[in-house]
């Protein structure tokens, strides 16, 4: 009787599960199927379902150009502030961590701070500052303003208290100099930190869209998620090339999250727990 | 011990250097340049102190964003953390399969906001999947599709934020139940408590906190709703919002800079205003219960 009672039980979790696993999943399968059907039909329930499949909506966008651009931009400037923010980061984080002073206690209230403070409260002074200084429709502008920021100094400089000093104890007594110490002892203990770190900054920047939108407006300049929300503004809409182009912006942070889920996932809730 | 200043100085620097010019600077000239008729196509400015509050108080471009925007904030919050809290307790405990659903609902929270906004635009469309879903259960989907009606666009827009964002949020649930110790619920099994009495006595009070920030953390988010405006309606139908109305006063046609940065320090006031509320609200119960 109470072996039933929990079949039954568990039949109705999966019911649920497969439910919300249904409604989860078919918005990206139904942009993967656009993006290989042939072009020029609708979209409508029967072409989808009885086109044939392709690649010639990727080998289209990748042709005309439209698609190359974009991605090396994304590529160069996401790979440009990721290096950036595991260097910085990683300093800032060991200065607070370790060189306890007053200003940098002060400093690292600002890191809370910051973070507490909308973003977009920046969006027309930032715009009206890069105009001024030169830096708008630069790669300037998509690369200075975001190489250093205080969600990657939060979780590092947490991840170096973690590490006992003992070791740049040693290293000292040794007659290692402090630059030598912080990137040749203390750097590669930190490595599964800074991995979580540069894989979170290139996907957060490889999706971000407000800020490379309004500080360019050269074509030659535009990011994927740019060239995407305007490529759909010069016709009729293209679904399959739009579809396509989706795809190949998605594929990568799902190819990566699917290989690290484990790590990224207890990144990503590290900080919303220890509040 | 430590050496404290040069050494330590050295390493703040790139942060400092960077978080003056690109934060502080332009959020206290917002400030300034909010009291002042700033127009970037025009020569020189005044300062002209609270007009730009006053004047966006009676804006009903304003208004109506900002009405929107409390539309989009208070309609998908309670229903974004409801759904998540249940997507939690569903993959919580251990059984066949539970790291494939639990990895497909956070999917979504990893995809591009533009692309998301793509594929849903081309799922509302006349004709398109959920018309026809709302024709199989008898609704009459709008005539023109549902982004191209002022009564349903807000809120499709809605629903695929809510879509979008519960994979998010049910992580950060999974990881608050999982610190919840186990010895409570053994305790309350010896004593007879059923299922749905532990989940009201035990699981939900703990859970508070963590419901605390998965609230405060969405609330700030969503007042700043912008790119799926951007990409889907750009503010027609009715589904202009705080961040779209700075946006387009200030960056297009007039270029009101002056304008749309006290728009912007509003939306703010009214974030912060919003976020004290909530925690002192839960703060309260939380030490009454």
């Amino acid at each position: 009787m109470v072996g039933s009672k929990r079949a039954v039980g568990e039949s109705i979790r999966y019911l649920l599960l497969i439910m919300v696993l249904v409604v989860m999943i078919f918005p990206l399968l139904w942009m993967f199927r656009v993006a290989f059907m042939e072009s020029g039909s609708s979209i409508s329930w029967h072409a989808v379902v009885g086109s044939g499949w392709t690649l010639g909506n990727f080998m289209d966008l990748f042709a005309s150009g439209g698609l190359g651009r974009p991605l090396f931009n994304s590529v160069l400037v996401g790979s440009v502030v990721t290096v950036g923010n595991i260097l910085f980061c990683f300093m800032v984080a060991y200065a607070l961590a370790r060189y306890r002073s007053m200003t940098n206690r002060l400093l690292f209230s600002t890191v809370i701070l910051v973070l507490m403070i909308p973003a977009h409260i920046v969006i027309v002074p930032l715009y009206l500052i890069c105009l001024r200084a030169g830096l708008y429709d630069t790669y300037w502008a998509l690369i200075l303003p975001w190489l250093v920021n205080p969600i990657g100094i939060f979780l590092v400089k947490q991840y170096i208290e973690s590490i006992p000093e003992s070791m740049e104890e040693a290293a000292r007594v040794d007659g290692a100099g402090e630059f030598r110490i912080l990137f040749q002892v203390v750097m590669p203990l930190c490595k599964p930190a800074l991995a979580v770190l540069a894989i979170q900054v290139f996907f957060t920047n490889w999706n971000s869209f407000l800020f490379p939108f309004i500080l360019t407006s050269h074509d030659s300049l535009r990011t994927l998620p740019v060239a995407l929300a305007l490529y759909q503004g010069h016709q009729a809409i293209d679904w399959q090339h739009l579809m396509a182009g989706s795809a190949v912006a998605v594929l990568p942070v799902l190819v990566v999250f699917l290989l690290m889920q484990r790590q990224l996932v207890s990144g990503i809730t590290a900080g919303a727990i220890k509040q | 011990m430590r050496r404290s200043g040069l050494g330590g100085l050295a390493l703040t620097s790139p942060w400092v250097a960077t978080f003056a010019l690109f934060w502080v600077f332009p959020v206290l000239y917002s400030l300034y340049i909010g009291c002042t008729d700033y127009r970037l196509l025009v020569q020189g400015y005044e300062w002209v102190g609270l007009d730009n509050y006053r004047q966006l108080l009676n804006d009903p471009d304003f208004t109506g964003a900002l009405k929107n925007t409390f539309i989009f904030v208070l309609g998908t919050i309670p229903i974004t953390t409801v759904v998540a809290l249940v997507m939690a307790l569903l993959v919580n405990r251990r059984f066949k399969g539970r790291t494939i659903f639990r990895s497909a609902f956070f999917i979504p929270s990893i995809t591009s906001m533009v692309v998301v906004a793509l594929i849903f635009t081309s799922l509302y469309e006349r004709g398109g999947y959920i018309a026809l879903l709302a024709e199989l259960v008898g609704l009459t989907p709008p005539q023109h599709g549902f982004l191209f009606d002022s009564s349903t666009a807000l809120y499709s827009i809605m629903a695929m934020d809510i879509w979008m964002s519960v994979g998010y949020y049910m992580l950060i649930f999974v990881a608050g139940l999982k610190a919840i110790p186990d010895e409570l619920y053994e305790a309350a099994e010896i004593s007879g408590a059923s299922t749905v009495r532990q989940f009201f006595s035990i699981t939900l009070p703990l859970l508070r906190p963590v419901a605390l920030f998965v609230i405060v953390i969405n609330s700030i988010k969503s007042f700043q709703v912008f790119v799926e405006i951007f990409v889907m309606t750009k503010g027609s139908f009715d589904t202009s919002t705080a961040v779209y109305f700075v946006y387009e006063e200030g960056l297009t046609t007039a270029f009101r800079i002056g304008y749309a940065s006290a728009a912007a320090y509003l939306l703010f006031a009214t974030i912060a205003l919003f976020s004290v509320c909530q925690f002192l609200l839960m703060r309260r119960r939380m030490t009454t219960w």
